[in-house]
């Protein structure tokens, strides 16, 4: 697993031919950075919007005219937004951890032991991959109802604990490791249990880097189950709330975009501080 | 699991004969194969494959969404293909995929190309192509509206300034699918950008040193290197945003355009939402959705049967 | 499998007291029957602008004082949308709340699943008459009353003086016919102006604004039973937005979220924007000096003024709880003539907002206030609103064939007469198998 910053095994291939590479280098870097402004402007188009008076908010301008704070202060006096943020934590958090354990767990034996109907069950699994949500949506909204669990952080978490997504990448993970670690271990009597837990948890680093941040995401930003699930505005998650915020004041875009901010902001603070992480992790952990 | 320990512990203390051990490794394995699968098999069964069932078996019902259900067996599946509705949005959606999947995965690829190479600012400009991913598509959606509305829209104003007069992005039904396209690749293509990285890094760079002194140029070296050598993760890529895209970006559709002008964005999974909540055709909508994974699992099959051999599904036993 | 469904439901309901403990809510525990009311204004977090403030008071008020006189409780739910997947969801899972606020847009598809309680047995015949008839009717079955208005929203043009000015528009410039419609847009246009401004996203509202035109043709989308929706009429009301669409008199998106008519003749986006009478609370509150007018809708040449009157219901869920006890909340809430029920319509419909109130006793209450001094109040309530009819309970095919007429005309250019025979005839396939309340 390269620790280092930038991918090494591919880099710069041609050695000799300094000049010309170096050459090819600054149009490289020259078309990456016009891209990467390009990539980036809309996100920054939002932030400067998010800081402008209503008749500055359609000004095609770069920055405000007149910077204010005005919306933020009033987004968060009218969103209980420091509760939101919480429930959205707790959420996403306990599915992601929950989610890595239950899903390497059960991509190490469909991709380790031997047992009957092992591919049939794989296919299975992998073929939930293809339902569209809103298509279960009213039957996993009675089960959940029938497990008294409605209006619960545990209605909003359990159901969003099981994608077969992440069982497949883990499982594609485990069958490129060598299988040779666990051979030892276990001529050395070690049972599954502990190989598992000795040698295939540790291995795993890397991939579960990648895939805490995809699951993190995918419910910090969920929006119609953690919705549907829950009827008190205690339970809501950070982008329902900001989605009835939204709701009561479509027409001011000024303060829509403050809460498009402060919701995008978590996220987009968590990914520029472990950015060199979150990219090296995903990169590294054999995803194909 | 502690029967598992109490198994191993006797198998290795016992003077077992070679062929009970065995055996009892092998009852040993299946036992521990269904502790460690139990947790997500029963949750995704409980979860998911039970209302996937439910949504079978509603395909076959008129739902009024009130708690009456009529069985009227393949009507609904008769409605679909006479609903011209339906048949605009399969369409919509041929359209879109067509487009998009292929879009996607040559940008992707392409920006992978850019930034493989060490060069000032590359992990800067690999971070600023994933940050609309980490984003939530509500929010995106929004940004792009904001941006692409007429008369007060940036892209609008802009144009506008350089005496350029702009097509109505969003209000022509020429032009909303293509922008709702752009958006879906401007905002997923850093995460497939990063796939294709991990599947660069693994081409071993002797292969390039070679090319080059036996003097290929870059296109010779992608056409007989690269590309090959990636084809295990192009058909990842292929499979897992085919999926991803069908199934997903309601929400982008929902905030930027509700599904029009004119119909012209109303994708199958937009329309499958429409049918029931708006309607409250559940019925209908559960036979669309059980037709659409239907025909995802053709799509997912012929694609495993295409990379069997490769390393893709490299099932080693 | 229907079947299986509901005794799943069944089940379920006995197994959801013990997990309430996990449940972050599970207060109700009290022993006593508590009717969840769920709506869009109340509670809302402290702070904010002052109308969503006095809104969220009416609520709250009314439930704590229906709270103080009665046995059994009612707990104030804020549901985001309406009209979204949760309420749709919670329905289909027979977990409906027992009070909820409907639009006319979904009044048939939840009479016909049979979840609205009767109101007429908790009415006196008096009240039943106190409110507008045009504006009952499409919560009328049978001449049984399932459902009472909080409020009425009438459709008018809304213009900015300021910009009529800057182009050099005087207010004989202010159109009543169709073509003096067409006519300011061409001025506007060349003037280089702002435009006019249509709802131009799909859905129910964008129907509602623009049935008016249709009606005024003295055309309709239904009648007796039957689709009138292939006429003259009709093809002239969709060639009429065509022409706004197609010319750029209208642009093609709302330069302003949602065609929001405060934003956008405030913002300079428009001169002239189709919209409702909560319009003009929204300018008092967000741009109290903004001079700003309003015209009744233009008319076709020989039509009859004609407007649509918007506005929600409170309804009582019949499987609810309580359904008994929910239908006598809303009588008692809005539709009983105890003064106090009536000084709660006036309360909503001229304070908490700007509306016509739905009960002639509530109006004239209003009138007496001062509710409707404000000239375009005024206007609204003497002129406009006598020209009105409420929005149409149409089931959603029926919806969706004009939205899609709608749509087709205006941004793809087809062709209305085409239009209007393809709905025509999608709205006649689709009554002959119907059954359920009289489509109006």
């Amino acid at each position: 697993m390269p620790a280092t910053d930038t991918s090494p095994a591919a880099d710069a291939p041609v050695r000799p031919a300094r000049a010309r590479t170096t050459r090819r280098g600054w149009v490289r870097f020259a078309v990456a950075l016009v891209l990467a402004v390009a990539a980036v402007f809309p996100l920054g188009w939002m932030l400067s919007g998010s800081f402008r008076t209503p008749d500055d908010v359609f000004s095609p301008s770069l920055l405000p005219a007149h910077p204010t704070l005005h919306n933020f202060s009033y987004v968060l006096t009218q969103v209980a937004f420091p509760r939101y943020l919480l429930n959205s934590l707790i959420v996403a958090v306990v599915v992601t951890v929950v989610a890595l354990f239950f899903h390497s767990m059960a991509a190490y034996a469909l991709a380790r032991l031997r047992f009957p109907g092992r591919d049939t069950i794989f296919v299975l699994i992998f073929s939930t991959l293809l339902i569209t949500f809103p298509v279960i949506l009213v039957p996993l909204f009675l089960i959940v109802h029938t497990l008294g669990i409605l209006d619960s952080y545990a209605g909003i978490i359990i159901p969003s604990i099981f994608n077969a997504f992440g069982i497949f990448l883990l499982r594609q993970f485990y069958l490129s490791l060598p299988r040779e670690l666990e051979e030892a271990a276990i001529v050395d009597g070690c049972g599954y249990w502990r190989v598992y837990w000795k040698v295939i948890l540790p291995l795993s680093r890397p991939v579960f880097a990648a895939l805490a941040v995809l699951f993190f995401l995918a419910n910090w930003n969920a929006f119609l189950w953690p919705m549907v699930v829950t009827t008190s505005t205690d339970l809501s998650l950070v982008q329902v709330g900001i989605a009835a915020f939204q709701q009561q004041h479509a027409a001011d875009w000024n303060f829509s975009l403050a809460a498009s901010t402060i919701s995008a902001l978590p996220t987009l603070g968590l990914f520029v501080i472990f950015q060199r992480r979150i990219v090296e992790s995903i990169k590294t952990s054999g995803f194909k | 699991m502690t029967g598992l320990a109490v198994g191993e512990r006797s198998a290795r203390g016992a003077s077992a004969t070679r062929t009970t051990r065995r055996l009892s490794r092998r009852s040993r394995e299946r036992i521990a194969a269904g502790l460690f699968l139990a947790p997500d098999v029963l949750g995704l069964a409980l979860f998911v494959g039970v209302p996937m069932v439910v949504c079978i078996v509603l395909g076959f019902f008129q739902v009024d969404g009130f708690g009456g259900y009529t069985f009227i067996g393949l009507d609904n599946y008769r409605r679909m293909f006479a609903d011209p509705l339906f048949l605009g949005s399969l369409k919509t959606t041929l359209l879109y995929l067509v487009v998009l999947i292929p879009g996607l995965f040559v940008v992707s690829l392409a920006l992978a190309l850019l930034i493989r190479q060490k060069f000032p600012l590359v992990g800067l400009f690999r971070g600023a192509f994933f940050a609309p991913n980490v984003i939530s598509l509500v929010v995106i959606g929004l940004i792009w509206k904001f941006m692409l509305t007429d008369q007060s829209g940036f892209v609008v104003r802009v144009l506008g300034f350089f005496g350029i007069s702009s097509p109505s992005w969003l209000g022509n039904p020429h032009l909303a699918l293509w922008m709702v396209v752009a958006v879906t690749i401007w905002f997923a293509m850093g995460y497939y950008m990063l796939i294709f990285l991990a599947g660069l890094q693994d081409i071993p760079r002797e292969y390039y040193e070679v090319a080059t002194i036996d003097g290929a140029g870059v296109w010779q070296q992608f056409r007989h290197i690269t590309w090959p050598l990636l084809k295990p993760t192009s058909f990842f890529i292929l499979l897992t945003s085919t999926v991803s895209m069908l199934t997903g970006g309601i929400d982008l559709i929902y905030v930027m355009t509700s599904g029009g002008p004119a119909n012209s964005t109303s994708l199958i999974i937009y329309y499958i939402y429409e049918q029931a909540f708006v309607y409250g055709e559940y019925g209908y909508a559960s036979a669309i959705g059980a037709f659409i994974v239907a025909i995802l699992l053709v799509w997912s099959v012929g694609l495993f049967a295409l990379t069997r051999g490769g390393r893709f599904n490299d099932a080693r036993d | 499998m229907g079947v299986s469904r509901r005794s799943l439901f069944r089940a379920g309901a006995g197994a959801l007291a013990a997990p309430a403990l996990l449940s972050g809510c599970g207060s109700s525990v009290s022993g006593r029957k508590e009717l969840v009311f769920w709506q869009f204004y109340a509670p809302t977090p402290v702070g904010g602008s002052p109308d969503v403030v006095k809104q969220s008071q009416w609520f709250t008020r009314m439930v704590n004082d229906w709270n103080a006189q009665h046995e059994t409780k009612i707990r104030l739910e804020y549901v985001t949308v309406l009209g979204n997947p949760k309420l749709a969801t919670a329905f289909a899972a027979g977990e409906g709340p027992d009070i909820f606020l409907l639009s006319p847009g979904d009044f048939a598809r939840y009479y016909n699943g049979g979840v609205l309680a009767e109101l007429t047995p908790y009415m006196e015949p008096e009240a039943v008459k106190d409110f507008f008839a045009p504006n009952m009717a499409t919560r009328t079955a049978d001449g049984k009353v399932y459902g009472l208005p909080m409020e009425i929203e009438p459709l008018a043009m809304f213009y900015s003086e300021q910009a009529m000015e800057s182009a050099h528009l005087a207010e004989s410039d202010l159109p009543r016919t169709w073509d003096q419609l067409l006519d300011l847009g061409d001025k506007l246009r060349t003037r280089k102006a702002p435009p006019i401004m249509l709802p131009n996203l799909p859905g129910y509202y964008q129907n509602f604004t623009w049935y008016p035109f249709l009606w005024q043709t003295g055309a309709d989308a239904v009648r007796h039973g039957r689709s009138g929706f292939d006429s003259a009429g009709a093809r002239s009301a969709l060639q009429l937005w065509r022409d706004c669409i197609q010319t750029g008199i209208a642009p093609r998106t709302s330069p302003v979220p949602d065609s929001d008519a405060v934003a956008g003749l405030g913002g300079g986006y428009a001169t002239m924007s189709l919209s409702g009478i909560w319009t003009v609370a929204a300018f008092k509150y967000r741009k109290p000096k903004y001079r700003y007018g309003v015209i009744p809708l233009p008319t076709p040449a020989g039509g009859t003024p004609r407007t649509a009157l918007g506005g929600w219901a409170f309804v009582a869920n019949a499987r609810g709880r309580d359904p008994e006890t929910a239908a006598k909340f809303c009588v008692w809430a809005l539709g009983s003539m105890a003064k106090e029920s009536i000084q709660r319509v006036v309360d909503w419909c001229t304070v908490a907002k700007s509306d016509i109130a739905p009960r002639a006793s509530a109006l004239a209450a209003g009138r007496a206030s001062g509710g409707y001094d404000h000239p375009v109040m005024k206007k609204f309530a003497d002129e406009i609103f006598p020209t009105g009819r409420g929005e149409p309970r149409y089931p959603p095919v029926v919806y969706k064939a004009i939205s899609d007429a709608i749509q087709q005309c205006e941004f793809a250019g087809a062709d209305p007469a085409a239009q209007a025979r393809l709905a025509g005839d999608t709205i006649d396939a689709y009554l002959t198998s119907y059954r359920g309340v009289t489509i109006l």
